[in-house]
């Protein structure tokens, strides 16, 4: 008992206290601060640069994640076929989740680099471009973004996709096959209806979290001159608590990050019960 | 004809799984080719597949002439201390969810659940306005406090799940033979939780091991910082020693991947559980 007040006190505490220090006025570093009420949260709504990382942040979520659930059950599906080697493909192909989100980013923009770059110099050379691509340059940074985040967290998909699959009776499969039923027709009508739960699971978790991450995006943008563009949510949280110091401020955007993550569970739970009584 | 069309899917299947390989092992495959070649060889245009001189020269510049060694034995002090805490805290917890009834014990679990809606960003502000207040901003004590807050709701949410799974049964029955609740635990209850333990001491180890905005904000000394953030500054001079840094890279990398290949058989079963956060 005293562990989990502890824990309560560990987690709830902090947020609690971002709600309270939402309605201050509070320089990062000195102490002083003043009540505002609903101050921050009004100055937020009439902010242009709110609404830009939102959107940034809406794009970058929604793209991962629905291209994270298209590699990943695909992945999973030839990772579930019987081959040799196939538990050290399974190991292997969970890599790039593992390494650490710095190594992961350092090896891309090395692979990415403009001038020595691998793949400016492959694409180059087999003449699928004239001119390397600047990947890092504010035209193709979210570009880039995007299809480095995916390979670092399709892997999650991947796992979660193929432990379900293992648990799909085979004789599923067989009482298919006996009544003439195609590959297409087994994947779409067992296969598919099976995996609703993890894919249900998977989404939710993906969303919420590309939506809030702040690592990847931020260390993906430092130093290759990009401002704007990669300026998520999270970037934006961060950026005014700790460059502009308004701690208040930064606050209000968490809480704001908080209810709408809320929301939007909500309206997905909401969406996935009413197909599920349309189903039954 | 039929023969000929189950070939070309077995082919394609085939073709799948070796671009599935591929794409996660040649970035990093490149990442040690490149530790390995020396600085000139690093920018050569053609580049080098495989080095033509290999060299442990980087590794060698980056054990002597930086910090690495420092930002290595803070990440592992650090994240040591933060297994430590999650999972003396954790068990306690666990142990006290499964055991003992009491009023709304199943609301806490649920409770839990929702805290997976929290990333570090959104506590990094109170947090930081929290460690400013309690005097220990630029010290490992923050950071192990922060990792553990963050760590340990889904820390117990694993092992309640493994402590669930451990018949309540054994425990009654070293308790009627004599035993008392702490040597029960001791040696029936701690035995059977340890494949979960080491899960969870896992989990939360990598968490910790791989973080990067919790010290970036609560670091400022740099004979304090953790790897992430000491790599980062490494790669963020005006002109990228990129030998240098994909050295780094595979030290940093090494640790990771040697826990996740031993606890690879757990992953699976610990994923059912909601073992996996990032």
């Amino acid at each position: 008992m005293p562990a989990l007040v502890l824990i309560g006190a560990l987690i709830l505490y902090p947020v609690a206290y971002a709600i309270w220090l939402s309605f201050f006025d509070k320089h990062s570093f000195f102490p002083a601060s003043r009540w505002v009420g609903f101050g921050n949260y009004d100055r937020l709504l009439g902010d242009p640069e709110f609404w830009d990382s939102l959107w940034k942040g809406v794009v970058y979520a929604a793209s991962t994640t629905a291209l994270q659930l298209v590699l990943g059950v695909v992945s999973a599906l030839l990772l579930h076929h019987p081959f040799r080697g196939r538990t050290a493909a399974r190991a292997l192909v969970l890599f790039p989740y593992m390494i650490p989100t710095i190594v992961a980013v350092i090896v891309w923009r090395w692979l990415l680099n403009e001038t020595f770059g691998l793949v400016d110099y492959t694409l180059v050379a087999w003449g699928l471009v004239r001119q390397p691509i600047v990947w890092l340059g504010v035209d193709h940074i979210m570009t880039s973004l995007i299809a480095m985040s995916v390979w670092q967290f399709t892997p999650f998909v991947t796992l979660g996709v193929l432990a379900r699959l293992q648990t799909i009776p085979l004789e599923l499969y067989e009482a298919a096959r006996v009544d003439g039923a195609s590959a297409w027709a087994r994947f779409r009508y067992i296969t598919l209806p099976q995996l609703r739960a993890v894919m249900f699971v998977v989404i939710l978790l993906r969303g919420i979290w590309m939506f809030t991450k702040f690592d990847t995006v931020w260390l993906w943008g430092e130093g290759a001159g990009a401002g704007a563009e990669i300026r998520t949510l999270p970037i934006y949280t961060y950026m005014r608590t700790f460059t502009y110091y308004q701690a208040g401020f930064g606050a209000a955007l968490s809480v704001i990050m908080f209810l709408m993550l809320m929301a939007a569970t909500l309206v997905y739970f909401g969406f996935f019960w009413r197909e599920e009584e349309a189903a039954a | 004809m039929r023969r000929l069309y189950a070939r070309l899917a077995r082919a394609l299947l085939y073709v799948g799984i070796l671009g599935l390989a591929a794409q996660a092992l040649l970035p990093l495959l490149w990442m040690l080719s490149t530790s390995l070649k020396p600085p000139r060889e690093v920018l050569a245009t053609p580049p080098t597949l495989i080095p033509a001189a290999p060299t442990l020269e980087n590794f060698a510049r980056l054990l002597n002439q930086t910090a690495f060694v420092s930002y290595f034995l803070n990440s592992m002090t650090v994240a040591g201390l933060t297994v430590l805490l999650t999972m003396a805290v954790g068990s306690a917890g666990a142990y006290s969810l499964t055991r003992f009834a009491f009023p709304g014990r199943e609301s806490i679990a649920r409770l839990i659940l929702c805290t997976y809606m929290f990333a570090p960003i959104m506590i990094v502000v109170p947090i930081y306005i929290l460690a400013r207040r309690a005097g220990i901003v630029d010290t490992h004590t923050a950071l192990v406090l922060s990792y553990s807050s963050f760590c340990l709701p889904f820390s117990l949410w694993l092992l309640r799940a493994f402590f669930q799974s451990i018949p309540l049964e054994l425990e009654e029955a070293a308790l009627v033979d004599g035993a008392g609740r702490l040597r029960a635990l001791i040696y029936i209850v701690a035995p059977l939780a340890l494949p979960g333990l080491i899960a969870t001491s896992i989990f939360t180890f990598t968490l910790a091991w791989n973080d990067y905005i919790f010290t970036r904000i609560l670091i400022i000394s740099d004979e304090l910082k953790t790897l992430p953030v000491g790599v980062q500054d490494l790669f963020s001079a005006a002109v990228v020693d990129w030998g240098l840094v994909m050295a780094a890279g595979m030290l940093i990398t090494i640790p990771a991947l040697a826990f996740f290949m031993a606890v690879q058989r757990h992953l699976i079963a610990g994923w059912g559980t909601g073992g996996l956060k990032g």
